[in-house]
């Protein structure tokens, strides 16, 4: 029950956060230079043409007038239309975003099946030279540009050893699967197109290591700490004591209880993960709403840009929200 | 200095001691040489970069690193090693300027949401946890995109999105020095808030800042570089690192060299700061956690 | 867990193996491009990176002839056109039907024409001199001009004036004339019809074998969307695409030395300029004008950034397009008379700003060099680079000092440049963007665009041209070569410089 009411306040306390992230974005899309009818209008469009448009999408309403019409819209789901092709956003993000869904969640596997078993190794080998390298490797990943390891990646693995593909989420001459998810590698397995999934999964390995990267290094300091803490505690002495075996210990006890700062993390991540999806896919060519709104940037098409600001940051939110409420779950020693 | 000297300055005794404490940490060596010979590099660079940065020669174009040019040259002539060494100067003065104007800010609002407390710490920290409600890149990038695209505006950008940080960690502090009796004594003795909170309230988190301020400035450098990668900062012929590699992203399977070696000094910076700063948590603030 | 392990390392080699499976057979043809569609509706687009899908899916009254800028009949037999060129009589072919059995008639071309002149975007502007359309019976269809406009015909084969089925209006949402539909689908008469189109990704173009004309070679025209050049280059080199578009010059080398790969160039009428804004203290004095254009080194920039690929201009109108004036006067750098120039006109320490955007990728060379040949002048020059859309608005407004631009011409007929480019009624961006003024030049070009015979509308716009030459209100830099590197196997591909970044599918075939 009270978690119950935990989770009821702490959805309370979002609703004004979101306000506040509409009232932000709305105007910085305000303080934008350029005019908004005639890059809606085109180029070559006449006067007339521009001043009719500004008319009709109440450009030359007062601001805040215009603001209410934004969040009257953004609740029915309407967050404008793009300037490059006249298209609803909402429809575009809809578009891209199973393409980022999909590069986020592999490099969150990654990140995850890879940096907890390296903070554990790390934890267990203290002090030696795993823990060391892992040590190394670690504070590389939080200072490593990713466009930059990008690059790289794509220098080895594509232009010099020709392993792994450029670009793209499919070869050129095969068919997108039949969509279900849109996140190619699971409707290929559904729709039991093998050659398909082998194709897509070849295709996400090199985007997926470089955005996880970064990820990986912070969840292997954390899990590696938590560790620490957790196996110099008093119960695990007294398995120990028990005769329980090394592994058992480590993997059962200690790493269970390890797993709430984890949890913690990845949510934080999450949004770290957006962030790195921008330049990840740019590099990449894989698309999804970060090369979306690199595209967006260039094009100066600000319903483009808000539209994925605001969507990114209300999936943060919600992300961390959930993070928050399996918090209260694996904690219940959780002040309320 | 002698012992009577230093007992006498309470806070100079502590920063000897914390230095002292630091020569000892091979990490905080490392990390403060790196940082050492990136802001010598960038401070002289016009005396020891070899070539000017800007200045084109188009006969030499797309040269690859050899004697003549140790890293090469870029799709103008330029010398990329000139470029890389002026490009230290302006990553360092972004990291800096950012840190400094989101630290003070940030410093100065927390210390007042923390020691005033009620509505206004209310209001305050909602404000700041609107601003964290973006992923840091993505925010920073739709600023300094409606601001449109200058190395300035970037800066105030990445300084905007910062602030929070400062914020959160110096109120904590604050809630916990507020309730210290001096405060309550400067108070009585009829003490203005300003004059409390400038004398009191914030000297006394600066280890905090100081540590985070370090932290901060690879990822000021980091995020800058990102949005000059995607044409929202240093503005050509700057030889800003990002923007060398956005541009150099075009050479590259033909002339790696070009977008290469200003990433190397981009990781090789941040590298400097984070194992610095991490340090610097160790000896200062084991309170802090990442 | 070794077990594991093992399986994980060999399913990653398995994968490493994956590659060749997926090539693209004779029957299909793959083009690498650098952009994504924006829309296909050819009401609502300018844009020639659309125009490469559209074209191909409709027919318009009359066509290009292969690799010309004449025109000729296409869905439209025959035509007449009365004394004073405002009323076009055109019959139509029969026989032309859209996918669902519709037929290309009357009734379509009055729809379509309408359609594009109510929506008023771009293309409405392209065929702005039509007054109104009229039925005069199934197969006839009477169109009146506004005035006479000797570019007229021209027009008529540009992708604005695609003929779309008339029965899209099924698609019509709250009266948007069915754009949204439109600009997603295609329904046209043509050669192809969209199969697929995966945003970001790819689209597909699939040959109709019954086309009036006769089906084309392949059955298929696969379209990817890669964004960077080197990407586009390698996958051309691996045989993974059969024409690259938009290399980056630096990357020709490699692939001219390709066996594969051969590298096509073709001169082009896309020129690059720089706007001199003639409004701004200092820039309204031609001296000055004057001077900047002796201070550039057009030859440095040609051989350097464009590695040869281009020509020096030589006046507004470019070399291909009649109305080119060959013995029309052209700068040279000559540094020292620049700087007596601004001795004169006693602008000795002049500061300029350069706006630039990306949109073209050599700009940002163009750019630094323009800085260091000013500043051998003793111009400060700053650059500024900006996002088009907020450029195109800085330029509209007149708030700029020099900018650099692109043009290239939507029909065949120097009006495209002459008319768009010295007109004081087109201040900003609809052309005249160095908000140049002259009534001479007004009066020369107003008359000759109105005129049918061309010899005297040359004779007009010559006269325009040595006055322009005069008052330097642009700095002409060059018309740039078009690159089209393509596999040595894929024949048949003519190039049309009305017809910039579009590809001539239907007779296109792979050996």
């Amino acid at each position: 029950m009270r978690i119950l009411r935990y989770i009821l306040r702490r959805l309370l306390y979002v609703l004004p956060v979101l306000l506040g992230v509409t009232i932000l974005v709305f105007f910085i899309s305000h303080a934008i230079p350029g005019d908004p009818a005639q890059m809606i209008a085109g180029p070559k469009a006449s006067r007339q043409a521009v001043e009719e448009i500004r008319r009709s999408h109440g450009l030359d309403k007062p601001l805040p007038i215009q603001y209410l019409r934004f969040v009257s819209g953004l609740v029915q789901g309407d967050l404008g239309r793009s300037i490059r092709n006249h298209r609803p956003v909402v429809e575009d993000l809809k578009d891209f975003l199973p393409a980022t869904l999909e590069l986020t969640l592999a490099a969150m596997i990654l990140c995850l099946g890879v940096g907890i078993p390296l903070g554990i190794l790390a934890a267990v080998k203290r002090n030696k030279l795993t823990d060391h390298l892992t040590r190394v490797f670690s504070v590389f990943g939080v200072s490593t540009p990713v466009f930059w390891l990008g690059l790289m990646l794509l220098l080895l693995f594509y232009r010099n050893l020709g392993w792994l593909p450029g670009s793209g989420r499919l070869d050129i001459m095969v068919q997108p699967p039949p969509q279900f998810t849109g996140m190619y590698t699971l409707d290929a397995l559904l729709a039991g197109q093998w050659a398909t999934f082998a194709n897509a999964l070849w295709h996400i390995i090199l985007p997926a290591f470089c955005l996880s990267y970064v990820y990986l290094a912070i969840i292997t300091r954390i899990v590696r700490s938590s560790m620490i803490g957790v196996l110099g505690q008093d119960f695990i002495t007294t398995a120990r004591a028990n005769g329980l075996s090394e592994a058992i210990i480590v993997l059962k006890h200690a790493f269970k209880n390890s797993l709430i700062p984890t949890v913690t993390i990845t949510g934080l991540s999450f949004g770290e993960l957006m962030g790195g999806a921008i330049l990840t896919e740019t590099i990449f060519a894989w698309p999804g709403m970060g090369k979306y709104v690199v595209d967006s940037v260039n094009y100066l098409d600000f319903p483009g840009i808000m539209g994925f600001t605001l969507m990114v940051s209300l999936v943060y939110v919600l992300v961390n929200l959930t993070v928050d409420v399996i918090y209260a779950f694996l904690n219940p020693t959780i002040r309320y | 200095m002698d012992a009577a000297f230093t007992s006498r300055h309470p806070r100079l005794r502590e920063l000897l001691l914390t230095l002292k404490i630091l020569s000892r940490n091979p990490s905080a060596v490392a990390g403060a040489l790196i940082i050492g010979i990136m802001a010598f590099m960038g401070f002289s660079a016009d005396l020891l970069a070899p070539f000017d940065p800007i200045r084109i020669n188009l006969s030499e174009r797309l040269n690859p690193p050899g004697w003549g040019h140790l890293f090469g040259t870029d799709e103008m002539g330029r010398d990329i090693l000139s470029r890389v060494m002026h490009g230290a100067r302006i990553s360092l003065r972004i990291g800096f300027m950012v840190v400094a104007a989101a630290g003070m800010t940030g410093s100065f609002i927390g210390a007042a949401a923390g020691f005033l407390g009620g509505r206004i710490d209310n209001l305050i920290m909602r404000v700041m946890d609107v601003v964290l409600s973006f992923p840091p890149l993505v925010l920073a990038m739709a600023l300094a995109a409606a601001m449109g695209p200058s190395l300035n505006n970037a800066i105030m950008a990445v300084a905007f999105v910062m602030v929070p940080k400062f914020a959160r960690i110096v109120r904590g502090e604050a809630l916990a020095v507020k309730e210290m009796p001096y405060i309550a004594a400067a108070r009585v003795s009829g003490a203005k808030n300003f004059w409390i909170i400038f004398n009191h309230i914030l000297p006394n988190c600066m280890n905090s800042v100081v540590v985070l301020a370090t932290l901060t400035l690879g990822e000021t450098i980091l995020i800058a570089a990102s949005l000059s990668f995607i044409g929202l900062g240093a503005q050509p012929p700057a030889p800003e690192w990002g923007a060398m590699i956005s541009v150099g992203r075009k050479f590259v399977m033909d002339q790696w060299w070009y977008a290469t070696f200003p990433g190397l000094f981009i990781l090789f910076t941040v590298i400097g700061f984070n194992i610095l700063g991490d340090a610097l948590r160790d000896v200062l603030d084991p309170r802090i956690r990442r | 867990m070794k077990r594991l392990f093992l399986i994980v390392v060999l399913g990653c080699f398995g994968l490493l193996l994956n590659g060749t499976v997926w090539a693209a057979g004779p029957e299909t043809l793959v083009v690498g491009v650098s952009s994504d569609i924006h829309t296909l509706d050819p009401s609502v687009s300018s844009d020639n990176y659309d125009w490469r899908q559209i074209y191909p899916c409709y027919d318009r009254l009359v066509a290009y002839k292969a690799g010309s800028t004449e025109v000729e009949p296409s869905a439209a037999e025959s035509w007449s056109v009365n004394e004073d060129g405002t009323i076009w009589t055109f019959s139509i072919r029969r026989g032309i039907a859209f996918d669902d059995g519709t037929p290309l008639d009357a009734g379509a071309v009055k729809f379509a024409f309408e359609r594009t002149l109510q929506i008023g975007r771009g293309p409405a502007d392209n065929i702005g001199a039509i007054d109104s359309v009229e039925v005069l019976d199934d197969y006839t269809v009477q169109i009146t001009l506004k005035n006479a406009f000797g570019p007229f015909i021209q027009t008529l084969a540009t992708d604005a004036a695609s003929i779309m089925n008339p029965n899209i209006m099924k698609h019509e949402k709250d009266g948007d004339l069915a754009q949204g539909w439109l600009a997603e689908n295609t329904d046209g008469s043509g050669p192809f019809r969209l199969a697929e189109w995966t945003r970001g990704q790819r689209a597909v173009l699939e040959a109709k074998p019954d086309y009036w004309g006769g089906p084309a070679q392949i059955k298929q025209a696969v379209i990817r969307f890669m964004s960077e050049s080197a990407d586009r280059r390698m996958a051309l080199e691996r045989g993974d695409i059969d024409i690259a578009e938009n290399i980056l010059i630096d990357q020709l080398p490699a692939l001219e030395e390709n066996p594969d790969v051969e590298v096509n160039k073709y001169p082009s009428q896309l020129v690059e300029y720089v706007y001199i804004n003639n409004r701004k203290p200092g820039l309204d004095d031609p001296r000055v004008r004057q001077a900047l254009c002796f201070a550039v080194d057009y030859d440095g920039i040609i051989h350097y950034v464009l590695q040869g690929q281009g020509v020096q201009m030589r006046g507004p109108v470019p070399e291909g397009m009649w109305g080119h004036k060959k013995d029309l006067f052209q700068h040279k750098r000559d540094v020292s008379k620049a700087k007596a120039l601004l001795k004169e006109a006693g602008q000795e320490d002049l500061e300029l700003t350069l706006i630039y955007s990306e949109r073209r990728s050599s700009w940002e060379q163009i750019a630094t060099i323009l800085q260091a040949n000013f500043a051998d002048a003793g111009i400060t020059l700053n650059l500024e680079l900006m996002a088009n859309p907020t450029l195109r608005d800085q330029v509209d407004k007149g708030n700029f000092e020099l900018c650099l631009g692109a043009w290239s011409p939507d029909y065949a007929d120097p009006s495209m440049f002459m008319n768009f480019w010295f007109d004081s009624d087109n201040w900003g961006l609809p052309g005249n963007r160095s908000f140049y003024k002259n009534e001479r030049v007004d009066q020369l070009i107003r008359k000759s665009v109105t005129l049918s015979d061309q010899e005297k509308r040359v004779e007009l716009y010559n006269r325009a041209q040595e006055i322009i030459m005069d008052e330097a209100p642009y700095i002409f830099l060059y018309q740039v070569k078009t690159i089209v590197p393509m596999r040595k196997n894929v024949k048949g591909y003519v190039y049309n410089p009305m017809l910039e970044s579009m590809y001539n599918f239907q007779d296109i075939w792979k050996k």
